[in-house]
């Protein structure tokens, strides 16, 4: 027997024909993926408006408006709240969760997954306007029961901070099952002789989780991480846009609505795409630093 | 039904070789089955003839064509896998008649070929099944039929049996080779496992990593194995093999010398071969518990039952010996006194391991 | 291994309150919706309609032409799926079946594009489909979503629990790789392709920043565009209309997820899995 050679060669003499499937995928992501980030890097440095039929070539001039502006600081600081939100409360929360259903509970989890995914295939739009009248702090429902325990709801749309924490939770409604699953399939993925070995040897079950569940499912975990900081960003674009516009003064701005301000609302496409730069380099970098951190762990699982 | 030739084939992925300068020519409506461990090279010489890999360099003729370029689907094999590769969607009908459905066969000469195929192999009554609702046997039984009604030139098989248990694997191959004697095609069979080798083969190819070692008759791959791997690697248990020094009518082991019969001694001396290793088969060795004449003493360390007779191991000198006896009577710390019979021995040349062939008059001696 | 019942139930009780968080804003905007404005604005705890009404629904027929924003909605999510899934199947398929120079590299390529921020490309692409002439109509929205990463991902997965001998077999027989993909690969790939479709649909029927750029006239919105009209910051004074809104909105995604629950669980779960 030698199946543990690897298949290498699958069909021969026409591999050639791999790259005719590759095609149509490829020229969708050439043509509105790839060649949109260099022209974004090229934009960024010109002074244009988006309408004007020239674009002027004005160096770094962009990169260092954009870096003396208090307000990119403001709205970096605010991405970087989001960041931290979207993490405790859509990676460390389900993280556990996932733990605590397929290795302590055990029951139920098909109807408790069921129930949690729920929200991920409903629009954010539909969540921003439900959220809007649940959390209106006037007459809304969480308004009144607060009220019953004499405690005023705050003004959140209005007050810097908090309105970072409710935008998070709504979009944190929406993404909080979709990582739960994947969390929690990664966790079920474990062989359950290790964990049983680790329960009849007496390892407290936080142990297990910080030393065999962790490090055996911390590609998915990464995997998880990632996904949360750069699509999460994305999410949270919707429920900004639809409820506060980035305001009250840049108070609920992040990283990609801002850049998204910039470019079609005040026309500075010079600046929106050197924004966009800047972001793009600072997850690239947060990505390496990432891998390199954990890299240990990759290994184990699979 | 036509000749498969490998002309100083070599295969290799990356810088690993797994093939080496192979030479072969299966003859046409032949049972050739190559034969040896895990990872010599064999399966990877059963695909370089189905086309599923590229040959690296040499070349294969079949039906003196020379078919390196050609693609799979032109060279008009049909192959039995290990794991049956049945399509698991469709169920034993159409599993079976797919290929020949997507050739262009005519619908009638499709029915007729399954129909005989499906009697044949008992198939019938499953024929509207899917392959996750048939036993082990059951699949095995499709994935022949399937290969069977593609007539194809040539008929190959990658570990067809190996998924089954032992007595249907007994029953399984007994079935192959009255399919094979019906149709003839040039039949190309890969397995590690000796017996099967030993039953289904006209021929048999050995290969160990990636060099073919001997291509013969079952018989004479046992009888008259053409080196040491091929000695020691057929047959079960294996054979004695230990180096010896030639004297000129006796070898000598350690310190004690065993004559040789005259013919033996005249082959040697015509070979003029002095580094040799002498082999013996378990079952070609006389156990005494008394001295006799030109034997070697031992002890007995243990003894394994299998049945049918005792494997006895000794110790002779500080070697590890084996001999089959059908007796009971030998207990271990015994001393034992061991007689290989005369003209069962083997010669091999110490370095080549190759070996130095048998006396003229022994040449027929099975 | 038992679990003790005193660490079990405050557990129990921990993931039905997410639940419940989770799943009651839906029960109550459907609520809502069939509740007159009034009552619902009076009685804010009670989302149970005492005097259910559909006035909330007319009123948003009667606004707009909603027949025209379902169907752009289901246009752009249905082109776009159809396009996600046959690309990505092809590309799948080559990814797993062949062995080509490149083959890592432009894996990773495709995949590293589910990581750039849609704030890196949203400017070219806003050109592009202007200067192309499809600004404001749904095949600007839909063209530049034909591929997706994601779909590759999913997809490879999947085909690579095919045994390779099946493939070989066929290849013995001389089938080409089109009659290999129809009848062969994508029988045993159906589950994923259909919940990776299903999916898409889901994800195109939401899809909110991309169109909002495009789409300006309101006959060509689609429909969380024309939910998102329904929204001021002040909570609104027609809250009840966009609760209706809200419903039709998400009614298709969530009877999909609930008819193809288990698929769509399943081929998700792996796809953090490499």
């Amino acid at each position: 027997m030698q199946a543990a050679k690897p298949a290498k060669i699958k069909f021969t003499a026409d591999h050639w024909k791999a790259y005719g499937l590759l095609i149509p995928s490829l020229i969708i992501f050439i043509l509105f993926m790839f060649w949109p980030f260099m022209y974004t890097i090229y934009l960024s440095f010109f002074d244009w408006n988006m309408v004007k039929p020239t674009k002027e070539f004005v160096g770094l001039q962009n990169y260092k408006e954009v870096l003396t502006d208090p307000t990119t600081y403001k709205v970096f600081g605010n991405t970087l709240l989001y960041i931290g939100l979207l993490l405790i409360i859509n990676l460390i929360i389900p993280y556990i969760l996932a733990f605590v259903l397929d290795i302590v509970l055990k029951r139920f989890n098909h109807l408790y997954k069921g129930a949690i995914f729920l929200p991920s295939v409903i629009s954010l739009v539909v969540g921003s306007i439900l959220f809007t009248w649940l959390l209106n702090p006037v007459s809304g429902p969480a308004a009144i029961i607060l009220g019953w325990f004499g405690i005023d709801m705050p003004i959140w749309s209005k007050l810097d901070g908090w309105v970072i924490v409710v935008l998070s939770l709504i979009t944190s409604w929406k993404v909080f099952g979709y990582n739960f699953i994947v969390l929690y399939a990664s966790v079920n993925g474990i062989s359950r002789e290790v964990i049983e070995a680790a329960r009849l040897d007496g390892v407290p079950l936080w142990k297990i989780f910080f030393h065999l569940v962790l490090p055996m499912s911390s590609a998915t975990g990464i995997y998880v991480f990632i996904i949360t900081i750069v699509q999460g960003l994305q999410y949270v674009f919707t429920p900004i846009k639809v409820i506060t516009q980035g305001g009250p003064n840049y108070a609920s701005s992040n990283a990609i609505y801002h850049a998204y301000h910039e470019a079609f609302v005040l026309y500075r496409t010079g600046h929106s795409a050197a924004l966009s730069i800047l972001t793009m380099a600072i997850f690239i970098l947060l990505l390496i630093l990432e891998f390199k951190f954990v890299e240990r762990g990759i290994h184990y699982e699979n | 039904m036509k000749e498969i030739r490998f002309e100083h084939v070599y295969k290799s992925y990356g810088k690993t070789e797994v093939v080496t300068d192979l030479n072969l020519t299966i003859q046409k409506g032949e049972r050739l089955i190559l034969l040896g461990p895990s990872g010599c090279g064999k399966s990877t010489t059963l695909r370089m003839i189905a086309g599923l890999e590229d040959v690296s360099s040499g070349a294969i003729y079949m039906d003196q064509q020379k078919v390196n370029h050609l693609p799979s689907g032109k060279r008009n094999v049909a192959m039995v896998f290990q794991n049956y590769a049945l399509y698991p969607h469709m169920n034993v009908i159409d599993n079976i008649t797919y290929g020949l459905r997507v050739q262009k066969v005519p619908a009638d000469e499709i029915k007729r070929r399954t129909e005989a195929a499906l009697d044949m192999l008992q198939l019938k009554e499953y024929k509207d099944r899917l392959p996750k609702d048939l036993s082990g046997g059951q699949r095995q039984r499709v994935a022949l039929a399937r290969a069977v009604v593609k007539q194809g030139d040539y008929f190959l098989l990658d570990e067809p049996l190996s998924n089954l248990d032992a007595q249907l694997r007994v029953s399984a191959r007994k079935e192959l080779v009255k399919i094979h004697e019906m149709y003839k095609q040039t039949l190309v069979y890969v397995t590690h496992d000796q017996v099967e080798a030993m039953t289904v083969a006209d021929r048999i190819a050995l290969m160990y990593k990636g060099k073919l070692q001997m291509v013969d008759t079952p018989d004479n791959v046992y009888h008259r194995p053409a080196n040491i791997f091929t000695a020691t690697f057929i047959g079960s248990p294996p054979m004695n093999v230990f180096n010896v020094d030639v004297q000129p009518d006796s070898i000598r082991f350690t310190s004690q010398t065993l004559k040789l019969s005259p013919e033996w001694s005249q082959h040697i001396q015509q070979t003029g071969e002095k580094d040799l290793a002498f082999g013996i088969r378990p079952e070609h060795i006389d156990l005494s518990k008394i001295p006799t004449p030109n034997s070697l003493k031992g002890h007995i360390k243990f003894v394994e039952n299998h049945g049918n007779h005792y494997g006895v191991y000794m110790d002779i000198e500080g070697n590890e010996w084996i001999a089959m006896s059908e007796s009971k009577r030998w207990l271990p710390h015994e001393t034992v006194y061991i007689k290989p019979r005369a003209d069962k021995i083997h010669m091999f040349n110490q370095q080549t391991t190759d070996s130095i062939g048998y006396p003229k008059s022994l040449n027929n001696g099975e | 291994m038992k679990t003790n019942r005193s660490v079990s139930i405050p557990w129990h009780m921990i993931f039905i309150g997410i639940i419940i968080i989770l799943t009651f804003p839906i029960i109550f905007a459907v609520g809502i919706s069939f509740k007159p404005l009034e009552d619902a604005y009076n009685n804010a705890l009670n989302f149970i309609p005492t005097q259910p009404t559909l006035e909330n629904y007319e009123t948003f027929f009667n606004s707009l032409n909603v027949v025209k924003i379902v169907s752009n909605t289901f246009i752009i999510a249905t082109t776009v799926t159809l396009f996600k899934v046959f690309t990505s199947f092809l590309a799948a398929y080559a990814f797993v079946f062949f062995d080509f120079k490149g083959k890592n590299m432009l894996y990773f390529l495709l995949i590293s594009t589910i990581f750039i921020p849609f704030s890196v490309t949203m400017i070219p692409n806003y050109l592009m489909i202007s200067d192309l002439g499809l600004a404001d109509s749904v095949w600007g929205v839909i063209l530049p979503q034909l591929a997706d990463a994601v779909g590759i991902l999913l997809l490879r997965q999947s085909m690579k629990t095919i045994p390779i001998s099946l493939i070989e077999v066929a290849r013995l027989d001389n089938l080409g790789h089109p009659r290999i993909m129809k009848n062969i690969v994508l029988p045993l790939v159906k589950p994923a392709v259909t919940s990776t479709g299903i999916w898409f649909f889901i994800l195109s029927w939401n899809e909110y920043v991309w169109p909002v750029l495009i789409l300006k006239t309101v006959d060509h919105y689609t429909l969380p565009l024309a939910l998102q009209m329904y929204i001021s910051s002040e909570g609104g004074t027609n809250f009840t209309v966009a609760m209706a809104v809200a419903v039709i909105t998400m009614i298709i995604p969530l009877t999909l997820y609930l008819l193809f629950q288990k698929y769509i669980i399943g081929t998700f779960a792996s796809s953090g899995i490499k």
